[in-house]
């Protein structure tokens, strides 16, 4: 660290002055033959990287995985990743294409004109959906510039400060988005007469005669966010040029219209006329997204309960974009595929000639490896279970296996929530269900006893035949293709085929056929459910009910296991709630706090000195935070100076040196000034006020 | 009580002495009212004894005793409310036995609780009891018709007490010290260090203390052995380890950020040297940035990054606006498609220059170019703060906690910052010593102004003493409150031509503009649009000065 640290002071003194700078190492005319020493440690690690810089992996089991199952797995995660990733694209597409339809046949189909000079608007509520007007906007451009008709500048309240500048930007963004910077130059340059200013709307007229640009798309992404004088005057400085240059105004806003059109003066909202669309929420596409990616008929590799808790937590707690959302998706597969060597049995190419002995141990200290041997144990298969632990071929041929079975309960678990998600809709079931909410029930096992499926078996029961068709016909497949199914499904077919009355045949359970009866037993009214005596095809309906609600019901036992006791589902679940919470909400305060207050959480002393209490061993500013935690709201720096001396005076006795010490002060008040914890106070000499309080 | 005693000096002589007195009394009454009850006197003997005690005991002796005023009861009940521990010292009397109902435990019980949680209001009605128990044992002398009013008087007395407690009584207040007692909750703790009232600090001053300068801070920290060495080396080694992992997430298109306690400037260094060394065939571009450097621009940034991707051929013109060297680079990029990512490590994203909010919308704006890997680093514990969600989006950080607990020497001009925070400007200068050295290489006319000029400024000085008000002397050190204490440009020149220091205004301004290059005067328009110049320095620092300017 010593030897680190000065040969660094040295190489970094000429750069640290400086505020940016491309990097060069100190020595970097030599970089490629000898190194200078001080790399020693870097350089070890840096030597199985220069090999294989292909792909970043690293290899695990400490470095001892082979080059071939590191590339299996990169390129797993690649072709699993670019599956989802296009997914989500598709969803993204779908859940725009309607509003992207509508704003760009009103762009297309407006014209200043059609609206009696005024300058053709759309308004486009956004709601949560914040990042949904960028991709409505870039796609509207594209659509523009490859038909040749005009383009979409994009303005955003920070290119707005003032007018010239805001005209500028407008301009500039017009010119360059089909010229490119070199053709924005050039155009400023070349041409004939006076040079004109690059705020002038003249050169856009010139560019809009040059090029015939038919629609000219001025957006504003934050529209709340722009000045509203600056806006007024812009506004109107765009109509009176409406002759030359074909505008239409986009405004995204976050609030609502009535806001919108509050903050601008009657004379500009008078300019502007158009129609007004809405995005829908946020939450609605994130839920899509992950039935997309979850429940997928080919899927390989699934999110865990708690992940998909966070993952919702997160967007329902605040706004959340779909991208952000996909985002956090592909970090929890990319730790998977990263860190865990497992991850190699998803690839394609994981074939038996590839298994090693370092992977086939993995396996075999899985606690679900454990449980499957004693499960197969308790069956009796001794020999197995043997050949497993000895038998590395015999594992990776079995683990294979199992792993094809794992995924294929997993798919059928995911296709049995869409299942009942579905019929919970279809049943009109009043209780709102989503698929996150049945998925999270579902992937820790609890969906079977939940009281979805009571709602669902319930409400089957009271099914007429009608609507028992359109039920069944919802069915998931693997329900569908049992053969008792089959049976019913012909039973019941034939049953409607002899029924020949008007209304649909109703079973007993139906509140249709019971029959209640007031009867005053005892001057009190009772009520009494009884049957109503039911023709004999409603008889045999009631059975043919009963037969579809038991082999439901045996069905969701046998499909919604616990995605925990498969075999194997460390390699395709991926249920750790730590990386992503830290990666995507970082609590850095607390982090900074627990660091000072007890720095031994983070600096792992060698020798026995952990102590709770402050001492001279911690770092400076650890001990003055901890002397500061105790203070009031306003600190006397003296007091506090002979506090922070006495800690190192106690312990060290006549070798404390004063002026060391107060050093040491000085550089720890600087580092909590800088941390913003104290700032200078006006109120007594010599006294610092606390500006922040532990905990809150 | 103990905690009490640094704070209120002027009350122990009278308390202590006062309780030892209580405790020998107590232990009287108690062997006493074993014995026998002497009916008449037990209450306000008890009263006496232990202040607490009677809150339990003299509702019941009373009835016992079938003593007169029947008012006591209802009052007495009111004892109940007063918080003291001391309700469950056990005398046991007939008395109280008889009383022992369960409601009344559990009332004591819920006393008891509250007592804990409020240990100041407590141990501040002990001591008024205290004190009005020595009123007490002056008027006991008198007969026993006098007793029982004391009696009743002390009821009166400690039974309002506990309203009391919410608005605290006047003189409590300066008794307190600022650190609550036991766990407060964290708002309950800062309302209650944040309540009116003067500072409750001590007067203590840094005036003796001879403060570091630049060059004893250098030397000493030259001299400094870090005794957590091996544990900081071993942290930044494990940091070390995650480079991998944050090549895979520049790869997959995520920015980093990295928070913690400490400089995190070194592990950058090493991760730039990384990167370069792990790809040598074709070393990346890597642009670092320092985020506390005064000066920094974000125009430079970009321009950096500009002259990393283009080279050679970069446009003759980039734009003076930091947007526009934007839109060059996204456009520059968009044409090369070969062009291979280019790191960007940004040391401080949270410094005050980076910090406000425009800055960081533009770093937004080039960290969502796909070929630019961003890496930032934030020190302070609020940066998040500084980012909404639409640049949160832009931005695609994921975080890693890099706590290294590495010094900011770099970062931070530490005495000056000290000094900052003390009030205490222009040491930057070397402070008197600095402006005497200036001075001594100046030639006699400049030497001459600024006699001249700390002359007004001091007999200003004077001036204002006399006829301002408190408001100066309240507000504490002199260099720290006369920063608008000046003369008047004009003024200035009027007096140094009549003192034949200068004889045009041309060379007058030569002459302030060399004390201007060192920082030894002040200079700022008032509110009328006048040039006001003033000395930074404090103001004993000034008479020395002159003093010694006068005597040279």
């Amino acid at each position: 660290m010593d030897l680190q640290s000065e040969a660094h002071g040295v190489a970094k003194d000429g750069s640290n002055t400086q505020g940016v700078y491309i990097y060069r190492p100190a020595t970097s005319a030599k970089a490629h033959g000898e190194r200078p020493s001080k790399r020693r440690k870097v350089q070890s690690e840096n030597k199985e990287q220069l090999s294989d810089s292909s792909h970043t992996f690293l290899p695990l089991f400490n470095g001892e995985e082979n080059e071939t199952s590191v590339e299996l797995r990169y390129n797993a995660y690649r072709l699993l990743w670019s599956d989802q990733e296009n997914k989500i694209q598709e969803v993204l597409r779908d859940v725009d294409s309607e509003v992207l339809e509508n704003v760009s046949s009103f762009v297309r189909s407006t014209s200043p004109q059609t609206y009696d000079g005024c300058i053709p608007t759309a308004l486009i509520t956004v709601g949560s959906n914040v990042s949904s007007l960028g991709r409505l906007l870039s796609k509207l451009n594209d659509q523009l510039t490859t038909a040749d008709e005009g383009g979409v500048v994009i303005l955003e309240s920070g290119d707005a400060p003032n007018l010239k500048t805001t005209l500028k930007n407008i301009i500039r963004a017009a010119v360059t988005n089909t010229e490119g910077n070199d053709g924005y130059q050039n155009f400023l340059t070349d041409r004939e007469g006076p040079r004109l200013l690059g705020y002038d709307l003249d050169l856009l007229g010139d560019y809009v005669k040059r090029k015939g640009v038919k629609k000219l798309v001025v957006a504003f992404r934050d529209s709340e966010a722009f000045d509203p004088s600056i806006l007024t005057d812009l506004l109107s400085l765009l109509s009176s040029w409406l002759d030359r240059i074909p505008f239409t105004l986009l405004f995204g806003i976050s609030t609502s219209v009535e806001l919108f059109e509050g903050r601008l003066p009657r004379s500009s909202v008078a300019l502007l006329r158009g129609r007004y669309f809405e995005i829908h929420g946020a939450s609605n596409c994130v839920d899509r997204i992950y039935e997309r990616l979850q429940g997928d008929q080919n899927g390989r590799f699934w999110l865990g309960r708690n992940i998909t808790g966070i993952l919702f937590e997160k967007s329902n707690d605040y706004f959340q974009t779909p991208e952000a959302f996909s985002r956090t998706v592909k970090y929890a597969y990319m730790t998977h595929f990263f860190a865990n060597p497992l991850a190699v049995l998803l690839s394609d190419k994981a074939s038996a000639n590839m298994q090693q002995g370092k992977l086939c141990e993995a396996i075999r200290n899985l606690p679900s490896f454990r449980r499957f041997c004693e499960h197969l144990l308790d069956e009796a298969s001794t020999e197995k279970v043997r050949n497993l632990l000895g038998n590395d071929e015999f594992l990776f041929q079995q683990s294979l296996e199992y792993l094809e079975t794992g995924q294929q309960r997993m798919r059928d678990i995911f296709q049995a929530v869409k299942a009942i998600d579905l019929c919970l809709k279809n049943l009109h079931i009043s209780r709102k269900s989503t698929i996150p909410d049945l998925s999270i029930r579902a992937l820790s096992g609890e969906l079977q006893d939940s009281t979805f499926m009571d709602d669902l078996l319930r409400g089957l029961k009271t099914l007429d035949s009608s609507k028992l068709k359109e039920f069944l016909a919802i069915m998931p497949q693997g329900f569908t293709d049992l053969s008792e199914f089959q049976d019913i499904q012909k039973d019941f077919e034939a049953l409607v085929h002899t029924y020949q009355g008007m209304e649909p045949l109703r079973s007993e359970y139906d509140s249709h056929n019971s029959v209640v009866a007031a009867t005053v037993v005892l001057q009190r009214v009772k009520l009494s459910k009884s049957k109503a005596k039911l023709p004999e095809q409603n008889i045999k309906y009631t059975k043919i009910i009963d037969r579809v609600y038991s082999l439901l019901e045996r069905y969701f036992v046998e499909t919604l296991v616990r995605p925990q006791d498969l075999f194997l589902h460390e390699a395709f679940l991926l249920d750790m709630k730590n990386p992503l919470k830290e990666i995507f909400s970082p609590r850095p305060r607390f982090a900074i706090e627990r660091a000072l207050a007890s720095p031994f959480d983070y600096l792992i002393s060698t020798s026995e000195k952990m102590e709770a209490r402050i001492s001279a061993q911690q770092p400076a500013t650890a001990i003055l935070y901890q002397l500061y935690l105790e203070s009031g709201a306003l600190v006397n720096v003296h007091d506090l100076w002979q506090a922070f001396y006495t800690v190192f005076e106690s312990e060290q006795g006549d070798a404390c040196d004063e002026r060391m010490t107060m050093t040491l002060f000085y550089r720890a008040v600087s580092e909590l000034k800088a941390l913003g914890m104290v700032k200078s106070s006006r109120k007594k000499v010599d006294h610092a006020a606390k500006s922040a309080w532990v905990g809150l | 009580m103990k905690r009490k005693q640094p704070d209120s000096g002027d009350e122990r002589p009278v308390s202590t002495p006062k309780r030892q007195r209580t405790k020998a009394l107590n232990g009287s009454v108690n062997g006493n009212t074993d014995a026998n009850l002497p009916a008449g006197a037990s209450p306000s003997k008890r009263v006496k004894s232990t202040p607490q005690k009677p809150s339990t005991a003299t509702p019941a002796t009373l009835k016992d005793s079938g003593l007169k005023t029947p008012t006591h009861k209802s009052k007495a009940k009111a004892l109940f409310s007063t918080p003291t521990k001391a309700t469950v010292v056990s005398t046991p009397s007939r008395a109280r036995n008889a009383d022992r109902s369960a409601k009344k435990k559990s009332a004591r019980l819920l006393l008891e609780h509250d007592d804990e949680e409020d240990w100041d209001g407590a141990d501040r009605l002990a001591e008024e009891i205290l004190q009005d128990e020595n009123d007490t044992a002056v008027a006991e002398n008198g007969n026993g018709v006098a007793k029982t009013i004391e009696a009743e008087d002390e009821a009166n007395k400690t039974a309002p007490t506990p309203k009391r407690r919410a608005g605290r009584p006047k003189g409590a207040k300066n008794k307190r010290s600022p650190t609550p007692e036991g766990e407060l909750p964290a708002h309950e703790r800062y309302f209650f260090q944040n309540r009116a009232g003067p500072p409750r600090t001590s007067n203590n001053t840094l005036n003796k203390i001879s403060l570091l300068t630049h060059e004893e801070y250098f030397e000493k920290m030259a001299k400094y052995a870090d005794p957590c060495n091996t544990e900081k080396a071993f942290l930044l080694d494990l940091h070390h380890r995650s480079f991998p992992q944050w090549n895979f997430e520049f790869e997959q298109g995520f920015n980093i950020c990295l928070y913690g306690y400490g400089s995190k400037r070194l592990l950058l260094q090493n991760f730039a040297k990384w990167l370069y060394e792990k790809n040598c065939s074709a070393h990346p571009s890597i642009v670092v940035v320092n985020g506390h450097t005064p000066n920094i621009s974000i125009r430079s940034i970009f321009a950096t990054i500009v002259t990393a991707v283009l080279g050679a051929d970069i446009p003759s013109k980039m734009g003076s606006q930091p947007a526009e060297v934007l839109e060059l680079l996204q456009s520059a990029l968009k044409l090369r498609s070969s062009q291979r990512p280019i790191t960007v490590l940004i040391n401080s994203i949270d410094a005050p220059p980076l910090r406000r909010a425009v800055n960081q919308a533009l770093l937004a704006r080039l960290a969502a170019i796909p070929k630019i890997n961003l890496l930032v680093t934030a020190d302070t514990p609020n940066y998040l703060l500084m980012w909404d969600i639409s640049l949160r989006d832009q931005f695609n950080f994921v975080f890693h906690d890099c706590t290294t607990f590495a010094p900011f020497d770099t970062e931070f001009d530490v005495v000056e910052e000290v000094h900052n925070l003390l009030g205490r400007k222009g040491r930057r200068i070397g402070g008197r010593e600095g402006v005497e050295f200036v001075l001594k290489s100046l030639p006699e006319n400049a030497r001459n102004l600024y006699r001249l000029l700390l002359t007004e400024i001091i007999s200003m000085f004077e001036e204002g003493h006399n006829s301002d008000d408190e408001m100066e002397g309240k507000a504490g050190r002199e260099g720290d409150t006369k920063d608008g204490v000046g003369i008047e440009f004009r003024m200035l020149y009027q007096k140094a031509t009549e003192e034949f220091i200068a004889s045009s205004e041309m060379m007058f301004r030569t002459l302030l503009k060399e004390f201007h290059d060192h920082q030894m005067i002040t200079s700022k328009l008032d509110p009328s649009g006048m040039e006001i110049l003033g000395v930074p320095l404090p103001r004993d620092e000034m008479e020395g000065v002159l003093e010694d300017l006068v005597l040279s």
